[in-house]
């Protein structure tokens, strides 16, 4: 796809995930959204690395999980209606994916855990594996256990992808206790680590299209936590809330459209 | 008297020299058998240093991947790394088995910390987990190959050393009594000693030992009673547990735990799911931390499990009509 057919897409994904989750009212709006245009260039650009077919993508942040649902419908693992029916009993789509979920693995629901079960998967294996981190999830200590693991068996699989929107549920990570600094963090720990506008899909393009033969991998992405929402984008109070107001929801509409 | 440790680990490097897929992770545990295995056998073993978390992630992803893992850790860090037991085991169906060394009181003097003194009770709440309490090295060796042949998340609870009265018992040849499955490795329940219906002694592990000495002392003031081993903290076939303790009058828990939610409240479940529904008597440790100085046994017998205390609140509940 072009850059300006990757925008297109990713508008249409995001306006469909901002359908089914102010129809359902559950979930966590904007967190799925700031991670969609990675998700869309991993899923839909041919010249990063990443193959669904056969790479496995796991969702730590699995709150942010249902960005990838409108993907897996385009790419036909299941049916658009299924969009219509996220989290009811009628439908197959959860609030946290999980294997159950045609193109998702593992659970969901648990932070700070994925990634090292990610590795477990990546260890010695002929395929890579992509772990998308919360960067509020980076508090937990399990994160860096699993860290020195990877950089210490030398994963060239695995890539890590920070969505770092900067907020957590109560506030700005770094007013409320501090992850800075981030990429040196990485690169302290082992991981050739970048920092990228998580929006910009030349950006994400190139970045995703190189091998990792520096070793394990980390990209960090700084995004807008409800991007494409004006009135969420970078508002804590949303990382819970989804708009119930009419014009709210026609006006979230309207700007996706 | 071999640790139980090394007897498994040793039957296991065994398997693990004829299949690839066996692979153990150590969270900075180690064992004279796992010195060997480290040398030969390079391929099939991790460390992930003093990190249970990611001991349990990365083997349930290995699980994922097809791999036998065994995760080998002290049975006091089971708790610290429960969450990742329950998420990435126990929910997303990874099997993996847990060896935790050193169960009870099993590493006194060095504190309640290292002493895990509730973890039946924690461990067996989470949902399709199978807890295993082998009482001797007999017994551990020939779980190895019930485990490889029955993948399932389990969670090993090994004692750094096990009751002597129990070295005699479960033997290759050992089949326990005419009643029983000669299969050991199927059931949950063993007779040890059976002596009497006035009341059957329910325990496992190192209490055993004492439960053994209890009941001599029972015989001896004529009160005649029976020990099984529970070996199973979970997953009990209630029709068994029925058919098997319905001959007695009464039913007596001894357990290296506290009463809340352990062995003793397993039992009791039974008892009442069962329909079998005897006067039942549950004796433990109590609700509290052991801050004392001083070996296992010393602990126990201060803190209300010498044999005699056993025997004195066993006579007690028998012989009150």
């Amino acid at each position: 796809m072009t850059t300006q057919e990757l925008e297109i897409k990713a508008k249409s994904v995001r306006k469909r995930i901002f359908d089914f989750k102010t129809r359902s009212g559950v979930g966590h709006l904007a967190s799925c959204l700031s991670i969609v245009d990675a998700l869309v260039s991993l899923y839909h650009d041919d010249n990063t690395r990443f193959n669904h077919k056969k790479d496995k993508l796991i969702f730590s942040k699995a709150h942010g999980s249902p960005a990838v649902y409108p993907i897996l419908t385009d790419l036909g693992y299941f049916d658009e209606d299924e969009l219509n029916k996220y989290c009811t009993p009628e439908g197959i789509l959860r609030l946290h994916s999980d294997s159950t979920i045609p193109g998702c693995h593992f659970v969901g629901g648990s932070l700070g855990n994925n990634i090292g079960y990610a590795s477990g998967i990546a260890y010695k294996a002929n395929f890579n594996v992509y772990v998308i981190l919360g960067d509020a999830e980076l508090y937990e200590g399990a994160v860096w256990e699993s860290l020195m693991f990877i950089a210490h068996h030398k994963m060239n699989n695995m890539h890590l992808i920070v969505d770092r929107n900067q907020l957590g549920i109560l506030g700005k990570t770094e007013e409320l206790l501090k992850i800075e600094p981030l990429k040196e963090k990485f690169e302290s720990f082992g991981f050739y680590t970048n920092q990228i506008d998580g929006h910009n899909f030349n950006e994400i393009k190139n970045e995703f299209s190189q091998d990792n033969s520096g070793g394990p991998k980390c990209t960090i992405l700084n995004t807008v936590k409800g991007k494409g929402v004006s009135y969420m984008e970078d508002k804590w109070r949303y990382h819970t809330i989804i708009p119930k107001d009419e014009n709210l929801i026609k006006q979230g509409r309207e700007e996706l459209s | 008297m071999t640790a139980q440790r090394e007897v498994f680990i040793q039957a296991l490097f065994e398997k693990a020299k004829n299949d690839k897929d066996i692979v153990l992770i150590s969270a900075d545990m180690g064992a004279g058998a796992l010195d060997k295995w480290r040398e030969e056998l390079p391929e099939q073993f991790f460390t992930t240093g003093i990190a249970e978390q990611n001991a349990i992630n990365f083997a349930a992803g290995q699980a994922a991947q097809g791999k036998k893992v065994f995760v080998f850790l002290m049975a006091c860090w089971a708790a610290r790394c429960l969450e990742q037991i329950r998420y990435s085991c126990a929910v997303a169906n990874n099997p993996i088995t847990i060896l935790a060394n050193g169960i009870g009181l099993g590493y006194a003097p060095s504190g309640p910390a290292h002493c895990p003194t509730e973890d039946i009770a924690y461990m067996r709440s989470i949902n399709n987990i199978e807890i295993i309490t082998p009482a001797n090295s007999n017994f551990t060796m020939q779980l190895v190959d019930y485990i490889l042949d029955n993948p399932k998340l389990r969670h090993l609870r090994l004692e750094r050393n096990y009751a002597k009265e129990m070295e005699s018992y479960y033997a290759e040849d050992w089949s326990g009594y005419d009643n029983f499955d000669s299969n050991i490795i199927s059931q949950g329940i063993n007779p040890i000693k059976l002596n009497g219906e006035k009341a059957a002694l329910l325990s496992c592990g190192y209490m055993l030992g004492r439960t053994i000495n209890s009941q001599e002392q029972l015989l001896a003031s004529g009160t005649e009673t029976s020990v099984y081993d529970i070996w199973q903290a979970k997953n009990i076939d209630i029709k068994l547990f029925y058919k098997t303790f319905n001959i007695y009058e009464k039913l007596i828990t001894v357990e290296e735990q506290s009463l809340s939610g352990g062995f003793g409240s397993m039992i009791s479940e039974l008892n009442s799911d069962s329909r079998l529904n005897k006067p039942l008597l549950r004796i433990g440790l109590p609700d509290k931390y052991i801050f004392e100085n001083g070996s296992r046994d010393h602990l126990l017998d201060t803190n209300g499990l010498s044999v005699n205390n056993i025997y004195k609140q066993c006579a007690r509940f028998v012989n009150n009509k």
